[in-house]
């Protein structure tokens, strides 16, 4: 027995359950009553005791509610004797028959160990994967992201239409927090990789070039010391200064409390630690630490007329990103009147944060979210056929029953109570199946620091919501054509007569999971098709055999282009005389990296208007580049050893962009201005194929090359082509690379073959995922037709029978019963293609080469399953063929 | 509330029997109550705070059982809420009984039952 002095809160809380004239009285007795049976002995020490306590905890709740309904206030014991009333007759049969109905349904189920195993198995899968996907559109797309006010947090990007993101100038950004009036604060962002030296070996973390109002606006808490000052990061007079997250604090510090104050060297720079930010806030773009934004790694970032950073905002309450932007783009276009010279300017987007983080999961997940319900409702569709069969086999039970007086209500209400009971228990098994399938989905998707995936009370208030729906949805049909029953008929006759009609509510229901089943296979075959098209797509290069890592030289050390050229060829010269390599190149944005970068244009004999000159994608590559990814050349010759710092700038365009500025002519020798500032003019040199640069799905598009050696920058990346298994010669890479510079950081070594698995990967989990739903779905639906129809055989034995007896062969009694499946299976198809129809035109802007009513998919599905179909129900009409007429008649 | 004979309240329900038995011998507060009448009915009857408390509200008002006048306990929580028998629920509780003995001896000489060994 405990003696807690205080109830605890949970058990005050559960006294709210019970109805107001107890709590009055009672509350505090009701919550130690709680209390007490919770740390029982004999529950405490049972792994089921807690279930076993809430069991009973709501059962007790309930019936005092409705003691509570009938009486409305207290009364004395006063139990009448003789002539009970109506109502008290109720109160006595309320709670005691609804235990009663559940101890039967118990008892039913021990009974029937086949169907309880088919239907809780069925239900576990279908309630398991609505909660795993719940849990990730509840984590991704519903609860609020982890900081104040989260609906007023923006990001703020460039954008034009063939770019969504582009990044903006700095003193842009600075202009337009100073001028705005629909923002409380704007906030400078740039994250990318920082050099970490002084350690044992170079590393790399993820930093965050930010100004002090960024960390102020997504209200970040300290764990220790404190934020940035605007004077910190006030351009022109910004200090060395760095705020680290908690967790690069607990991994470069060990948490140790003095790291506050210690110096860093990031970038080769030393930066003075000021503060660690809370465990609890998450950087909405992964960071690891902050760094003031006058830390750039580039000189340029201060220049207006060079784009290198994004903002998030913090609009005024009650202000929509609409309006937002609305102010923002006049303000941008005011300073392009105010600055021509630093080029042409981007408009302005202002995004939701949320959207930014989670927009591109969105569409796929709802697809998810949609085959999952349709799941569902298949299971429902399955079991509410199961009850309904079990209903007519028990019409002689029932009808015996209800003859003995029970009334019809009442026996609903048991049907429904054992759905009801089903559908709990395969709740709480889907819960346990689907927790443990959201920790493996999580490892498969990127997820945002932001958005944790965990199952909380929203999710399980929503399993608990579907469990309760899906018990009422398949426990309803039972129910109400179960109970009514014609007691003389059912009474009189063996079984159901042979007039029933054909197309029933059993067979109405196969139809409906018959074609549920089609738009989900449907859906799968699109998507599967869409994959393999994808796969097969051509990258314009051969990944296989090919070593990729990328490397940034720090400005402070790399601080002219004579040392950045120095490094670059000694690299390449270490890299070549590794063995088993054929060939290196230097790049500066890998294919399918997630680098690549933008420049307008204009080609010879194509003046164009300023402000709308055509974009093109600029990759600057060393010579040997294309021989190392195997990118055809097409025209005219590779970058080499003459095309160096001071003389003539060259580049080679690809096919894409020679036929759509050269169409007919040949492009080498032609000259292109690339606008800048400055501009510079670069004569083609040579022509080779399109590659996938960004995507794989992407369309070909413009791209050029420039020489790394003409135009050399410090980002670099290395592509290295091998005589065998790429993954071997990752650490001969790095050990090249530190023996030209032993500070500098090599990080991202992975083969190009893994980038084009990355890129696949979101495909090909949507792929597994709908393929598994839809493979469950038709198991479901076989089930199910041969359910139906095997009942259907057996109700028409003494049809068959009689047939057979006037002289119809065996044949045609299979022939007679296939018909009726036919009927189904044609219904199925009918609204199953036209739902197949509308799903494809929903996902057809996510497909790649394949039409939203792709022919294939579409006649090959239906096809399948009406095939699928047909044998399930053939299995059951053999059965038909075998009736003899002499024993049918008999039993008449 | 007047008194009313004991007869009045006859028969008590399963729940009220069981409370006022439990009470027989001594005074207790409300989880002692239902583990007692779960003990005592070999785990027949099992009741919940809502059956429970329920069953006191109007059993107080009917006076067969009152609060115990709070008190320091050596042995317990004082915070608890003790009920014992009104002499009037003791009372009571004899006529059921009585009257339910009749009903098994009635039923023993129509031989549903066997007598107890």
């Amino acid at each position: 027995m405990s003696d807690h002095p205080r109830p605890t809160r949970r058990s005050r809380l559960l006294a709210y359950c019970y109805p107001r004239e107890l709590r009055e009285q009672y509350a505090d007795d009701i919550a130690r009553f709680i209390d007490d049976a919770r740390l029982d002995p004999r529950y405490r020490d049972d792994p089921f005791g807690p279930l076993r306590v809430t069991a009973r905890l709501s059962a007790d709740a309930l019936s005092s509610f409705f003691s509570s309904l009938r009486q409305g206030s207290p009364r004395p014991v006063r139990v009448a004797a003789a002539h009970p009333s109506l109502g008290q007759r109720i109160r006595s049969i309320s709670m005691v028959a609804l235990m009663k109905d559940v101890r039967f349904a118990f008892r039913g189920f021990i009974r029937r160990p086949a169907f309880t195993a088919v239907a809780l198995g069925t239900l576990m899968l279908g309630i398991g994967a609505n909660t795993a996907i719940f849990t990730l559109v509840n984590a991704l797309l519903l609860r609020p992201l982890p900081y104040e006010h989260p609906e007023q947090l923006v990001t703020i990007w460039g954008t034009s239409d063939a770019q969504k993101q582009l990044l903006l100038s700095l003193p842009d950004i600075v202009d337009l927090r100073e001028r705005n009036r629909t923002f409380s604060d704007i906030g400078v962002v740039r994250t990318m990789s920082v050099n970490l030296t002084g350690g044992d070996r170079p590393d790399r973390v993820i930093g965050s070039f930010v100004t002090a109002s960024t960390l102020r606006l997504l209200g970040a808490k300290m764990a220790a010391g404190r934020r940035f000052t605007d004077d910190e990061t006030a351009l022109g007079a910004g200090q060395q200064v760095a705020v680290l997250s908690y967790a690069a604090w607990m991994a470069r510090f060990g948490g140790r409390p003095d790291a506050v104050g210690k110096t860093m060297i990031l970038n080769g720079r030393p930066h003075v630690v000021i503060g660690v930010t809370a465990a609890d806030f998450l950087d909405p773009f992964e960071a690891e630490l902050w760094l003031p934004i006058t830390s750039a790694p580039s000189r340029q970032w201060y220049d207006r007329s060079n784009a290198s950073v994004w903002a998030i905002g913090r609009l005024k309450p009650g202000l929509t990103p609409e309006a937002g932007q609305q102010d923002l783009v006049s303000l941008e276009a005011q300073l392009q009147r105010e600055h021509p010279q630093s080029g042409a300017r981007p408009s302005v987007s202002v995004m939701n944060l949320r959207e930014q983080l989670v927009g591109n999961s969105r569409f796929m997940l709802l697809v998810l979210f949609g085959a999952v319900l349709a799941v569902l409702l298949i299971v429902c569709v399955n079991l509410a056929n199961l009850q309904l069969i079990r209903a007519s086999t028990r019409a002689r039970e029932i009808s015996l029953r209800a003859a003995l007086g029970a009334n019809r209500a009442h026996l609903a209400i048991q049907m429904i109570v054992e759905s009801l009971m089903l559908s709990l228990i395969g709740g709480v098994l889907g819960v346990v199946l689907g927790a443990w399938a959201v920790k493996a989905l999580v490892g498969l998707l990127p997820i945002a620091n932001a958005t944790p995936v965990h199952v909380d009370a929203w999710v399980l208030a929503f399993t608990f919501a579907i469990a309760v729906v899906t018990g009422l949805m398949f426990g309803a049909p039972a129910a109400l054509f179960g109970s009514r029953i014609n007691l003389q008929d059912a009474l009189r006759t063996r079984t159901e007569s042979a007039t029933a009609r054909r197309f029933n509510a059993r067979n109405a229901l196969v139809a409906a999971e018959l074609s549920l089943c089609i738009v989900l296979l449907a859906v799968a075959g699109l998507l599967t098709r869409s994959l393999v098209r994808l796969q097969h797509a051509n990258t314009g290069f051969d990944p296989d055999n090919v070593l990729t890592a990328e490397l940034r030289l720090p400005s402070a050390k790399y601080d002219d282009s004579t040392k950045v050229e120095l490094f670059m060829t000694a690299a390449l010269e270490r890299l070549r005389e590794l063995p088993g390599v054929a060939s290196v190149a230097l790049i500066d944005a890998i294919p399918l990296s997630g680098n690549f970068g933008m420049m307008s244009y204009v080609a010879e004999g194509h003046a164009q208007p300023a402000g709308a000159e055509p974009v093109t994608q600029i990759t600057n590559a060393s010579d040997g580049y294309f021989r190392t990814m195997r990118i055809p050349q097409l025209a005219g010759r590779d970058f080499d050893s003459h095309d160096r710092v001071g003389s003539e700038r060259v580049a080679i365009v690809n096919q894409a962009f020679a036929s759509k500025e050269w169409p007919g002519e040949s492009a080498i020798g032609k000259s292109v201005r690339l606008i800048g500032p400055p501009d510079v003019n670069v004569r083609v040199v040579g022509v080779v194929g399109n590659v996938k640069q960004q995507t794989l799905s992407e369309h070909d598009s413009p791209q050029l090359y420039l020489d790394k050696m003409q135009a050399s920058g410090i980002f670099a990346s290395v592509a290295m082509r091998t005589l065998g298994d790429p993954d071997a010669r990752g650490k001969a890479l790095r050990e090249a690379i530190w023996s030209v510079d032993p500070d500098q950081p090599v990080w991202k070594v992975r083969s190009m073959s893994a980038l084009v698995r990355r890129d696949l990967a979101p495909a090909k989990l949507s792929v597994n995922l709908i393929g598994a739903f839809a493979a469950l779905a038709i198991v479901l639906a076989v089930i199910g037709v041969y359910g139906v129809m095997s009942f259907s055989v057996a109700q028409r034995t003494r049809e068959v029978g009689i047939r057979m007896a006037l002289g119809a062969r065996g044949s045609q009694a299979v022939l007679m019963v296939l018909r009726s499946g036919l009927e189904v299976v044609v219904v199925a198809v009918a609204v199953g293609v036209a739902g197949a129809l509308a799903a494809g035109r929903y996902l057809e802007s996510r497909l790649y080469n394949v039409g939203a009513s792709d022919p294939v998919t579409m006649v090959t599905v239906p096809l399948i399953l009406a095939l699928v179909a047909m044998l399930a129900s053939w299995l059951p009409a053999r059965r038909a063929a075998r009736v003899d007429p002499a024993i049918t008649l008999r039993e008449e | 509330m007047t008194r009313k004979s004991p007869e009045s309240l006859l028969p008590l329900t399963p729940a009220v029997l069981h409370i006022l038995l439990a009470l027989a011998d001594g005074e207790r507060h409300g989880y002692a109550i239902a583990q007692e009448v779960e003990a005592m009915s070999e785990g027949q009857v099992r009741m919940g705070p809502g059956t429970l408390y329920g069953s006191i509200l109007r059993m107080t008002s009917s006076e067969l059982v009152e609060e115990v006048v709070t008190r320091r306990r050596e042995d317990g929580d004082e915070r608890r809420r003790y009920y014992r028998l009104t002499p009037f629920g003791r009372r009571v509780l004899v006529r059921e009984v009585a009257r339910l003995d009749a009903v098994v001896a009635l039923a023993r000489r129509k031989s549903l039952l066997q007598a107890p060994a």
